[in-house]
């Protein structure tokens, strides 16, 4: 009997340690290598809002290998078709952009300078300088942008090339790989383990599923109403506030910035009334969309899934803002839901029997 | 010459893996290429002899089948007043039976019973997220898997209430009165020593 112990008690570290270190190193080189992290991150997005397509493919007795690649394919023709179709929209709106911008950064300049003036006559005693300052600022981070631009580039090159790689064999061998790690893993913890990994799995796909369709929601609605309403940049300003709304708390705040200031710097050149019926306008449909995302999205759709209480939600996003910057902002929530659920498998697990 | 070996291994142990999935009455109703599909969704465990299989109040997320091997029930009992009498020995399994059914439909389940392997055992764990993946993935299998499931639970349940019934009634016995001739010959009996 104390020699089964001792070989149970072996193996079981033997494994355990083997376990820990696959998943240690998968960590390692995601974090180390250059773009692997984003690249992983949209490919488990990929690879989530894929799946059930390729299940209820399944379901239909057609088989797996081919049930990946027809929404491979599907999406990969919807992306072209839809580059095709909106780029030339698009590239209009950003041409127009690239032209108007020097006017744009020249106006709100200007409006933030008479803006200081009006405020240095009420109160003489400071000296700000912010027109000056921000002029500086803007100079330097379009500088910065321009030169950063060649390696951005690149980046997005690879990672365009890496994920949609990644995803592919996610759902073509994702189920075999994580059976052969849970092979290894020791009797005593292997129902936790394969638990676990169902539990995060579901969690992790029914979060990106929802944020998705959120975002979407978002976004068309942005875009609908300032088309509506005539106003420029209508495409590129919905895709941006569908995109920065991923971003919980500060982006849709972010998202509605650029529609503002185009909002306030047009409404500038014409009246002085910075409050006008435009810019009004404007920011009732960013409103529009936030409350239907508010009201209708998040109660049915992202609280459901992510069960963090509002102050963590705040302090998680704040690390994660602090640890990764924008990205880590994104993964913050989904990474912390996983924190939490398999802090509280553990504890369910190991804890004694309570009858 | 390994590797000719390791394949040898594999087929036979395959086969084996399929007859047990076959023979078992959760499985009766799948058709063979239901049966390869859930050949590649369950997990083959290996166990010590006396080696824990799992303990009584632990979450179980599953069952288990016998492929190789033997298994014994235990249930402890806290209240026993000495430890050799705290583990209550409850049935042996062996080849092709199969223990834990109740987990796959319990939500954090905990095991009413410990599993203890009493020789070199392979296993077969079917488990919760195997059930779901496969309704997610074949519905009509997962459906027949379901209705085969709800079978054996129903005929637990049976055989327990009717356990239930017999000792009830034989609680009932035991509390009742003796009969009063009994009581009278006992009383006659004691008077005339």
């Amino acid at each position: 009997m104390e020699k089964l112990q001792v070989t149970l008690r072996r193996e079981r570290r033997l494994k355990l340690i083997a376990v820990s270190l696959i998943i240690l190193s998968l960590i390692v080189i995601i974090l180390a290598v250059p773009n692997m992290l984003i690249s992983f991150v949209l490919a488990f997005v990929m690879n989530y809002l894929i799946s059930p397509v390729v299940d209820i493919l399944e379901r239909s007795r057609i088989p797996r290998e081919y049930a990946i690649l027809i929404p491979f394919f599907a999406a990969a023709g919807l992306i072209i078709f839809g580059i095709v179709q909106v780029l030339p929209l698009v590239s209009d709106q950003l041409a127009l952009l690239e032209k108007q911008l020097p006017t744009y950064q020249v106006d709100f300049v200007n409006l933030i300078g008479r803006t200081e003036t009006r405020f240095k006559t009420f109160f003489n005693l400071y000296n700000i300088h912010a027109s000056e300052d921000l002029n500086a600022w803007l100079m330097k981070k379009t500088a910065e942008f321009s030169a950063g631009i060649p390696a951005v580039v690149s980046a997005s090159l690879t990672v365009s090339i890496l994920a949609p790689l990644f995803a592919f064999f996610m759902l073509q061998d994702g189920r075999q790989v994580i059976r052969s790690i849970l092979q290894i893993v020791p009797n005593d913890y292997f129902e936790m383990a394969l638990n676990l990994q169902h539990r995060i799995n579901d969690q992790l796909g029914g979060f990106v599923r929802a944020r998705f369709i959120e975002a979407a929601i978002v976004g068309m609605v942005v875009w609908i109403g300032l088309a509506i309403m005539g106003f420029p940049y209508a495409a590129l300003l919905g895709i941006f506030a569908a995109v920065t709304n991923l971003i919980p708390y500060i982006g849709p705040i972010i998202g509605a910035v650029p529609a503002v200031i185009i909002a306030l710097i047009s409404e500038q050149a014409r009246v002085v009334d910075p409050l006008s019926l435009n810019l009004f306008i404007v920011t009732s449909i960013y409103l529009l969309a936030q409350l239907i995302d508010i009201i209708f999205i998040i109660p049915f759709l992202v609280a459901r899934i992510v069960n963090l209480h509002p102050v963590t939600v705040i302090v998680v996003i704040i690390i994660g803002a602090e640890v990764m910057g924008i990205l880590g902002m994104v993964i913050s929530i989904p990474v912390a839901s996983v924190l939490k659920l398999t802090l509280s498998t553990f504890y369910d697990h190991l804890s004694k029997a309570r009858h | 010459m390994n590797f000719i070996w390791d394949n040898i291994f594999r087929k036979a142990k395959d086969a084996d893996l399929r007859a047990v999935l076959t023979e078992n009455i959760l499985f009766k109703d799948l058709a063979s290429r239901e049966i390869s599909f859930l050949e590649k969704v369950v997990h083959i465990r290996t166990f010590h002899a006396g080696e824990t299989v799992f303990r009584q109040g632990e979450v179980g997320v599953g069952m288990y089948l016998i492929m190789k091997g033997r298994v014994e029930i235990f249930v402890s009992d806290p209240l026993a007043p000495s430890e050799d009498l705290r583990e209550i020995f409850i049935t042996q399994l062996g080849f092709g039976d199969f223990f834990g059914e109740l987990s796959l439909v319990e939500e954090k389940g905990r095991r009413t019973a410990s599993a203890v392997a009493r020789e070199e055992s392979v296993l077969i764990g079917f488990f919760k997220p195997d059930l779901m993946e496969i309704l997610a993935r074949s519905p009509g299998t997962g459906v027949k898997i379901m209705f085969r499931l709800a079978e054996v639970l129903g005929r637990r349940l049976k055989e327990t209430t009717d356990k239930v019934s017999e000792l009830r009634s034989a609680l009932k016995e035991l509390r009742a009165p003796p009969p009063l001739d009994e009581y009278d010959g006992k009383a006659s009996g004691h008077s005339s020593s």
